[in-house]
């Protein structure tokens, strides 16, 4: 049925892993996204590809009580990012990702903060993941 | 003294110094440009008596119609009669006589002032402003206007004798900002004026009355401070109101950020409010928790540090200050590297918290509702690292070991069941196994199917820690592999466990893509680590779920959904947003379990909507909804309509929320703000009307 | 529309002299040729031009000077370019053609036709005519 595995000998994402240099990171969001990323496609070793990105993160509170108080919050997230090709700069695959995550602020207020951090530490997991995915499956497109 | 330069269709010279042109005149000079049917250059007078259409055009985007004109020969004094001024092509002042001085200021007569356009068929511009003399100085670009009028479709509306208003190409300049009115139930009928000031070229000042039928009175302010290393903004405001009418309330909000040396950079924030009903009541975006924090951060590519102080005050009625971590200290330093000998990848991390309750009691009482020691206070010192490498084996499977070891000495006062000191050590390792394919179809879609595996190691112990950072667990596609899914570090998942998920996305030609991702966790034997609504409870966890579709037309659409066996949701979530030119959309679902650990009495549900769709034009229609499914009602509701076209903008907005407490009652909120386009830079332009013949 | 040139008015009964380098005549149709640097000089006004062609009238007096191959009219501080000019001695009025250039002591005219009236010292161009001229500079 026209699939075939990825990373096998002849696959489209056989020399994907170390052939990315992903940017560095400017800020914790930054920082666990290049985290993830060298995790599921290696640290660079002599890239030929540089993957750049910028991230956008904003919390919405949405359960709101009757009495007002807010006691969920989701943290709304996208990435736009870009893989250009070093020797020749050109962009070769790109898009925007998109998740979100949730955390409650229901309990003390230091279960709040390491909530709402963990959230921030699953979305910038997550939208790896969808950059990862998209990776592999153009990679026969223009992974040399 | 460059020269000037005159193109016709024919010169004539009458005497020594009368030069005549005729047909398509123009006359250039550093910048202006004037064109003209007829001009007479009298060389002796060194003046141009000039017969139109006249356009004489200074710079882009203004320029002077006109008849007739004589002027100098320099084009910077004189007089051009039935006369007409349009600035930034918007706004235009339409006066019988403009009289142009020393190149800078520009005086009319009785002047007819209005950015609208006007058609033959019906001459009444939406808006003008009828006033007996009109100047605008060229180089401050201020408008001066002497008794003025303004009409709102030919009917007077209002009349003040002085008015200056910043010409269209203004950026920055102090004075009066757009009034607004703002009806409550709560305050009344009120006018809100804001007055910006400018102090200098890096700071400025926004002061703001509001003055309600209601005995309201409240001054807002707005200051703001640009440093070459760094800003400030402070916002604050002194009320007093009949809904509290014995104390004075208000509210500040300050914030900075400032660059330090050896790239680190430091943020700060301090909040304070006077009561807790005060955001309600003023519309502000509502807090229940004011957080006042100083931090430090410093990225680089393998290593983050951050130190912070954050001191909390609550809001909540169910919450008291006293038995609440009020101050709260954290250091962390992440450091990542290569693994060397051992290859892949690996991490080290250095952490300190420590918290503190103002209250000395070591037992837990009703002043608040959780079941913490009041007094208890909080030290930890943890330093953990980690490791990861890839293998890619034959046929495309990749495989990864993992690990993880940390070490956590925890120091515990005033709280007689947890006192002390506890050091726990906890370690984890797995092994993941994915094994991605791919399908590349001629007509371009894309798709990847990716089936992973982890098994999962992780010491088991019987430490008494009390658990408070990671008491709210949530479960996603972003801890589904994860070898410790509590947010914090009072609480290590223990146990063998099997990881398991499959994710599949599909990537269309024409931009639209489908993802879905579906998990589920096996433990060996459930050691009751999880509550029930995080859905990681028991021997198996519930099936996790994850759809999302993304059009290249701009929606986004992302579900997420927790089943248990007996196909009950035991947590729903998803988030549409749709942005198209005209119309627009944003919606999110919420159903939560009550769940005593995590400190939630009764369910969540609750839908949310805000819409907006482009009726004509002109006509923007706005709509905002929040439903309760739980207590079975709307629990907010808001209209809104705007009107926009090339010279005003109308915000109307209508807005009722149900919340009821001890502090806060139901509250209507009625809105409108007018916005005159054309003067300073404010919102820009919309389309304009198109003219029947 | 029409140019003052005060310079250049003068009195056309004055006798006309012309020098060239060399001369044919056409006793038939009663007309000379001068061609080679040739010269017309009446009281302060001087023509020149590569070759004027010159009209009689019965009486023997010039009756129209017809000037070719880049013509030069120049009195005191006013004077005219083109490529050629027709001098109608009686009417004294010239008609100079072909990228005019008039310059008349700081402001300068271009065009394509430029008609003089040497009894009224009056003149008027055509031809999407252009010109510079000094705002301020009024004496």
């Amino acid at each position: 049925c026209g699939f075939q595995p990825a990373y096998a000998p002849g696959g489209p994402a056989e020399k994907l892993q170390g052939a990315i240099r992903v940017n560095d990171p400017g800020d914790k969001n930054g920082f666990d996204l290049v985290e993830r990323l060298e995790e599921r496609i290696g640290r660079p070793d002599a890239p030929r590809y540089a993957l750049s990105y910028s991230i956008a993160t904003n919390p919405v509170g949405i359960g709101v009580t009757t009495s007002n108080s807010i006691n969920r919050y989701n943290l709304v997230g996208s990435i736009d990012w870009a893989v250009t090709e070093t020797a020749s700069g050109a962009r070769v695959t790109g898009g925007t990702a998109r998740s979100f995550t949730s955390y409650s602020a229901t309990g003390s207020t230091v279960a709040l903060i390491s909530a709402e951090q963990d959230a921030a530490y699953r979305l910038m997991r997550i939208l790896a993941d969808q950059i990862v995915a998209q990776l592999i499956a153009t990679s026969g497109r223009w992974l040399r | 003294q460059d020269a000037a330069s005159l193109i016709a269709d024919s010169v004539s010279i009458n005497g020594d110094s009368v030069l005549v042109a005729e047909g398509n005149v123009e006359v250039l000079y550093q910048g202006r440009r004037l064109t003209a049917e007829r001009i007479v250059y009298d060389k002796a007078g060194d003046s141009l008596t000039i017969d139109g259409p006249i356009v004489l055009r200074e710079g882009e985007g203004s320029f002077i119609l006109a008849d007739q004109a004589a002027l100098s020969a320099d084009l910077e004094n004189g007089v051009l009669t039935s006369a007409r001024l349009v600035l930034n092509q918007q706004l235009q002042l339409a006066a019988s006589e403009l009289s142009r001085v020393g190149g800078r200021y520009t005086s009319l007569g009785r002047t007819v002032a209005s950015s609208c356009q006007v058609c033959a068929g019906n001459p009444t511009p939406l808006w003008e402003i009828r006033a007996r003399r009109v100047v605008h100085d060229q180089l401050e670009r201020q408008i001066y206007f002497d008794s003025a009028t303004l009409r709102f479709a030919g009917v007077p509306v209002f009349y003040v004798p002085r008015l200056r208003l910043p010409d269209p190409t203004l950026k920055r300049t102090s004075g009066l900002l757009r009034p607004s009115i703002r009806t409550t139930s709560g305050l009344g009928a009120g006018i809100k004026l804001p007055y910006f000031l400018t102090l200098g070229d890096s700071r400025d000042l926004t002061l703001t009355p509001y003055v309600t039928a209601k005995g309201g009175r409240s001054l807002d302010l707005r200051y703001r401070e640009a440093f070459s290393f760094g800003s400030i903004e402070v916002n604050g405001a002194r009320s007093r109101d009949e809904l509290r009418p014995d104390d004075s309330r208000g509210y500040i909000f300050a914030q900075g950020v400032f660059i330090l040396p050896r790239d680190f950079d430091l943020r700060f924030q301090f909040e304070e409010v006077s009561d807790s009903a005060y955001y309600y009541d003023y519309g502000m975006e509502e807090k229940d928790r004011l957080d006042s924090r100083i931090e430090i951060t410093r990225t680089r590519r393998n290593e983050f540090i951050g130190a912070r102080i954050i001191n909390f005050r609550t809001l909540r009625e169910d919450e008291d200050n006293d038995t609440l971590p009020s101050v709260i200290g954290d250091m962390v330093f992440n450091r990542r590297f290569s693994g060397g000998p051992l290859g892949g990848q690996g991490g080290l991390s250095f952490e300190t918290h420590s918290h503190h309750r103002s209250s000395s009691a070591d037992i837990d009482s009703a002043l608040d509702s959780d079941e913490i020691a009041d007094g208890r206070d909080m030290s930890r010192v943890s330093l953990g690292i980690d490791w990861r490498r890839n293998w890619v084996l034959p046929g495309g499977l990749v495989g990864a070991t993992l690990g993880e070891a940390r070490a956590d000495l925890y120091r515990i006062d005033d709280d007689a069941t947890f006192g002390g000191s506890t050091t726990r050590l906890h370690a984890a390792g797995a092994v993941e196994l994915r094994w991605p394919w791919v399908r590349g179809s001629a007509s371009g879609a894309q798709h990847v199917i990716e089936p992973v595996a982890q098994l999962v190691w992780s010491r088991e112990h019987d430490d008494d820690l009390p658990n408070e950072d990671s008491a709210l667990v949530e479960f996603d596609e972003g801890n589904l592999f994860s070898l410790n899914r509590f947010p914090g570090s009072d609480a290590v998942e223990e146990g063998r466990r099997l990881n398991l998920g499959v994710s599949w996305t599909r990537y269309d030609p024409d931009g639209w893509s489908l993802g879905a991702t579906v998990g589920r966790v096996i433990r060996q034997d459930d050691l009751d680590q999880f509550s029930n609504a995080s859905g990681l409870d028991g021997s198996s966890s519930d099936w996790l779920a994850a759809v999302q579709v993304s059009l290249a037309s701009g929606l986004t659409a992302t579900n997420r959904v927790l089943i248990d066996d007996s196909f009950e949701i035991t947590k729903a979530e998803w988030r549409l947003d749709l942005a198209r030119e005209n119309y627009g959309l944003s919606s999110s679902y919420v159903r939560v379990l009550a769940d005593a650990s995590e400190s939630r009495q009764d369910n969540i549900s609750e839908l949310r909507m805000d819409g907006r769709y482009g009726l004509t034009d002109f006509w923007t229609a706005k709509a905002t909804g929040r439903y309760d499914f739980e207590a079975d009602r709307l629990q907010r509701a808001g209209l809104g309509m705007e009107f926009r076209n090339e010279c005003l903008k109308l915000d109307l907005s209508l807005s009722r929320r149900f919340a009821s407490s001890t502090s806060v009652s139901p509250d209507t909120d009625f809105g409108l703000s007018v916005d005159l386009l054309g003067f300073g830079s404010g919102a820009e332009a919309g389309p304009s009307r198109v003219c029947r013949r | 529309a029409n140019v003052a040139f005060d310079g250049l008015r003068q009195d056309t009964s004055l006798p006309v002299q012309v020098d060239a380098d060399g001369l044919t005549v056409n006793q038939a149709d009663g007309t000379a040729v001068f061609s080679g640097n040739v010269t017309v000089a009446q009281g302060t006004m001087r023509l020149s031009a590569a070759e004027v062609l010159v009209e009689y009238a019965e009486g023997g007096g010039i009756e129209r000077l017809h000037a070719s191959g880049g013509v030069t009219l120049a009195s005191n501080e006013d004077a005219a370019e083109a490529r050629e000019a027709v001098y109608t001695i009686d009417s004294g009025e010239v008609v100079m053609t072909g990228d005019v250039l008039l310059s008349q002591g700081t402001s300068v005219l271009s065009g394509q036709k430029l008609v003089i009236n040497l009894t009224s010292g009056t003149g008027s161009m055509q031809g999407r005519v252009q010109t510079v001229f000094q705002p301020g500079s009024a004496p």
